[in-house]
């Protein structure tokens, strides 16, 4: 990849190192350069791209509508695209998220997010499948990979053209990928449930129970990664990959710390995630929305447009606040995830023990370098049933405070962010609440460590 | 003053307030949601501030405290407030009121008339510290020799240091300050949207500085704007509120504006951000800066020459520029995304016309 | 209808420094009765003299700003819906401005 050679000049990630010091000083790098292009070519020549000083830039040949600025003035389509890859490229191994051995399920919404990381996925493991044919001992498998949509349509309801619509788009998108062929499970999320228990009518009187909107809105999104988790578990993927980018991590940073989740939100915008059944990783963390739009722009990679499950309530208006700043300054993003990335992960935000004797040595190297040392202390968590978060110590303390009544466990053992806008306020209602939810959500483990506290006894 | 009862409550809905279940609502509480009349709102609001008093062992008996005074609303009911639960609850504390005057006409001049009212009405001390005693300059000057860039950098840097010497003169041993729940949400956000971590680990404590020559302490930690202004209002507190000539858009701030925004949708959010910013998972090893003093004037610095110092240089000098911008990074270990003042006052709104952290 | 406007905290500075106004105002097209939401269309056209944005976000007023009915927050007699009546008093509070 030209992004790796040394020769390369510009402000890319020309190593790994890199990569703090591009992100530090965006203004120091950039602007200089762009100015030197502005005194150097004079006249009506455009500048060229400022990586390979030959081609024109991505708007000088013609941009989309509103991506007059940004990467699209500096970088010419292939400079950008091999600069996005190479940021893809560098989370996957320096975080051990893909492996020869793995099966990895990517998680597909449509949007160019997921288009951005099949599309990547599908590259790696198209090189990877060239190496293999032509090395001699064909000692390194390919991993394998498999794509799931979780159809909401029980959720959010669509007109059923439209919704058949989406899918052969969906359809046509994976299963036009060159091989090797990519397994495309399309799945209900009502399959939470067991088969026979009448799903759909379970989640609609569920969901019916929560008032807040942000609280149901944030409700289907665990419901979301359950599916997700069940159908990697049952179909034998080891790795979910998700297409999270900077800009909606962003996001996720500002309406934790306003949700009062700011003990668990390092947990969750960290690479790799550990703390599922199966890992889930974020190769997608460093690039921008508006990377990935123009990326889709460039190459034509379709998305599509289903059941746009519409951001409401305070989800919604931090997403509007993100965006105004990122109009401020087109760093902001970065920035938001770069202090939140400071805060202390969790044990569990790496790769758990790899052994793997089929690893190319290079890759164990690398992780020992960007994985958390082993020997931090390692402290036992306690879980929110609902989303999953490490509770935090005065939740704890209200935890070990429980009298053991049947009625008020689930409000126990719940987050406070999860019990004030998920859980209902009226305690007769606890039980009949508790028995909607999906059995896998209650039954979960709870600590990180031994010592689960089962929610029921 | 106290004749509002005299209209009778004809509207339909209008309800009691729900803790003496006899008078008729005045406010809905942001942080219970409650409806209560202002009679036990007087109460609720009076006795939280005093429950953070006692439980964060804010003061000791016998202690000397000044009350950083501005003559806006937070100042000023912090002062009544304090006053009053000094007295109610035989705190021992001598109070004094402490008052920067930065010389800037038409302002402050104004502002502090609010203050020396307020001296004779609460019956505290007033100490009034100027930019001009204290450094030679006023805001006025200093404008009219650097203009409208970077003025708010001069005057944040100096209102500090003067607070700390207007105590030092007055020997108290802490400074409150009226700094409240909605200052101190925007302050968690603004280190997040700059990247200062070591700025965030510390904003949501309630007493800081207890390394430096005078702690400072904010008893209104918890208590929400929207209370104050009622409280003021429903009181008839004399406080002064017009936007400083120098900034007169500085509270426009994006995230202020957010926090309004976010405080109608779900009130509680305020105060989760004050818990969020309480239960970061900071690393303890964040280094601190080493203080030292200034080798000039004697101020806590973690450089060679304190912040006021390099600034109040470069004013002599004719050289204004000097210890602006990127340097400011020195100060502070990890504010490396410290952008330039004309940039940061689109995101942050209370950068001036109260007293900085 | 008679009503007594009275604006504070700063928001004074946006109707030329006045703080109190006696106005007569009546619910327009023959509605029948006068709520807050055309009164603060009315205030915005006729007593905001400079930027009205600081006043009114939407058709309400900007977060941060504190409305009393008869001395009773507005958020007890249902915001925009608040039915006035003659004589009321009307006060606008900024909470935006410097502490």
């Amino acid at each position: 990849m030209a992004c790796n050679s040394s020769t390369c000049q510009s402000s890319c990630f020309r190593n790994e190192d890199n990569i703090n010091n591009v992100g530090e000083h965006p203004r120091d790098t950039v602007p200089i350069e762009t100015s030197k292009n502005r005194t150097s070519v004079e006249g009506e020549q455009p500048s060229p791209c400022v990586k390979c000083k030959t081609n024109r830039t991505i708007s000088a040949v013609g941009s989309p509508s509103g991506e007059n600025g940004g990467d699209a003035g500096k970088f010419c389509g292939d400079c950008f695209r091999s600069n996005l890859y190479g940021k893809f490229r560098l989370s996957v191994t320096s975080h051990a998220m893909i492996i020869p051995s793995d099966n990895v399920l990517v998680a597909f919404s449509g949007g160019s997010a997921s288009s951005v990381v099949l599309q990547f996925v599908h590259e790696m493991q198209h090189r990877a499948q060239k190496n293999f044919e032509a090395s001699r001992d064909r000692s390194l498998p390919v991993f394998g990979v498999g794509v799931a949509f979780i159809d909401e349509s029980a959720v959010y309801p669509v007109a059923s053209n439209k919704y058949d619509k989406s899918i052969q788009q969906i359809k046509s998108i994976v299963y036009n990928l060159p091989p090797p062929l990519k397994p495309l499970h399309i799945v209900p999320i009502t399959d939470i449930y067991p088969s026979d228990s009448g799903g759909k009518d379970r989640l609609g009187k569920l969901l019916d129970a929560v008032n807040d909107i942000t609280g149901k809105e944030d409700l289907i999104l665990h419901l979301r990664m359950l599916a997700l988790q069940k159908v990697a578990s049952e179909k034998g993927y080891n790795k979910l990959i998700l297409g999270s980018c900077t800009s909606s991590i962003a996001c996720h940073v500002i309406s934790s710390i306003v949700k009062g989740q700011g003990y668990s939100l390092s947990a969750d915008i960290q690479y790799v995630d550990a703390r599922w059944e199966i890992p889930v990783v974020l190769p997608l963390r460093d690039c921008t929305a508006q990377e990935l739009n123009l990326l889709c722009w460039l190459d034509g990679l379709k998305t599509v447009e289903l059941l746009n499950s519409r951001r409401a309530g305070i989800n919604s208006l931090v997403s509007s606040f993100v965006t105004l700043l990122q109009e401020e300054n087109p760093s902001r993003e970065s920035t938001i995830v770069r202090t939140a990335g400071k805060l202390k992960a969790f044990h569990f935000n790496r790769i758990p023990e790899i052994n793997d004797c089929d690893m190319p040595l290079a890759t164990q190297r690398r992780i020992k370098r960007y994985n958390q040392k082993p020997q931090e202390s390692i402290s036992s968590e306690f879980f929110c049933p609902i989303c999953n978060s490490p509770l935090d110590n005065s939740e704890l303390l209200s935890l070990s405070a429980h009298d053991g009544s049947q009625s008020s466990k689930l409000n126990v053992c719940c987050c406070s962010s999860c019990k004030f806008q998920i859980l209902p306020k009226d305690p007769t209602l606890m039980e009949q609440f508790y028995l909607l939810l999906p059995q896998q959500l209650v039954s979960r483990p709870k600590s990180s460590n031994h010592g689960n506290i089962s929610l029921l006894r | 003053m106290e004749d509002m009862e005299a209209k009778e409550p004809r509207r339909t809905g209008t309800r009691l307030c729900c803790l003496c279940n006899q008078r008729r609502a005045a406010l809905k509480r942001p942080k219970t949601l409650d409806q209560i009349c202002r009679e036990c709102f007087y109460e609720v609001f009076e006795e939280e501030i005093h429950r953070v008093i006692v439980d964060n062992k804010l003061f000791n008996p016998g202690e000397r405290i000044a009350i950083g005074a501005s003559g806006g609303k937070d100042s000023t009911v912090l002062a009544y407030v304090l006053s009053e639960l000094n007295r109610r609850h035989n705190y021992g504390l001598d109070l004094f009121l402490l008052s920067v005057d930065e010389g800037i006409t038409g302002y402050r001049d104004d502002s502090l008339e609010t203050v020396k009212r307020n001296e004779v009405q609460y019956g505290l001390p007033l100490k009034i510290v100027s930019y001009k005693d204290l450094y030679g300059w006023t805001m006025d000057e200093i404008v009219k020799m650097i203009g409208l860039k970077n003025n708010c950098t001069f005057c944040g840097v100096f209102r500090r240091q003067a607070l700390d010497r207007g105590a030092a003169l007055l020997k108290v041993d802490k400074l409150v300050t009226g700094h409240n729940v909605d200052d101190i949400a925007e302050t968690v956000l603004l280190n997040i949207l700059r990247g200062d971590i070591a700025r965030l680990s510390r904003c949501t404590s309630i007493t800081t500085g207890e390394d430096g020559p005078i702690p400072r302490c904010k008893p209104f930690k918890y208590t929400y704007e929207k209370e104050i202004v009622m409280y003021a209002y429903f009181k008839r507190l004399d406080y002064f509120s017009t936007e400083c000539i120098y900034s007169p858009n500085a509270y426009r701030g994006f995230a202020r504006e957010f926090i309004k925004d976010l405080e109608r949708m779900r009130p509680r959010a305020i105060l989760d951000i004050i818990k969020s910013g309480e239960n970061f998972r900071i690393s303890t090893s964040t280094k601190m800066p080493e203080q030292g003093t200034c080798e000039r004037c004697g101020y806590i610095s973690s450089q060679k020459w304190c912040k006021a110092c390099v600034l109040l240089e470069g004013l002599n000098r004719g050289l204004p520029k000097l210890g602006i911008g990127r340097s400011r990074g020195l100060d502070n270990g990890d504010a490396k995304d410290t952008r330039q003042s004309s940039r940061t006052k689109q995101i942050e709104s209370k950068s001036c016309g109260t007293l900085d952290f | 209808m008679q009503l007594t406007l009275e604006f504070g905290g700063g928001l004074e500075l946006l109707c030329d420094s006045v703080k109190i106004h006696n106005v007569n105002v009546n619910p327009e097209n023959g509605a029948a009765k006068l709520i807050m939401k055309d009164l603060l269309a009315w205030v915005r056209a006729n007593l905001i003299k400079e930027r009205p944005e600081m006043f009114m976000k939407g058709d309400s007023v900007r977060p941060g700003i504190l409305v009393l009915v008869n001395d009773c927050d507005w958020e007890l007699s249902g915001q925009l819906d608040t039915t006035l009546e003659e004589k009321d008093n009307v006060v606008f509070i900024s909470t935006l401005h410097g502490g």
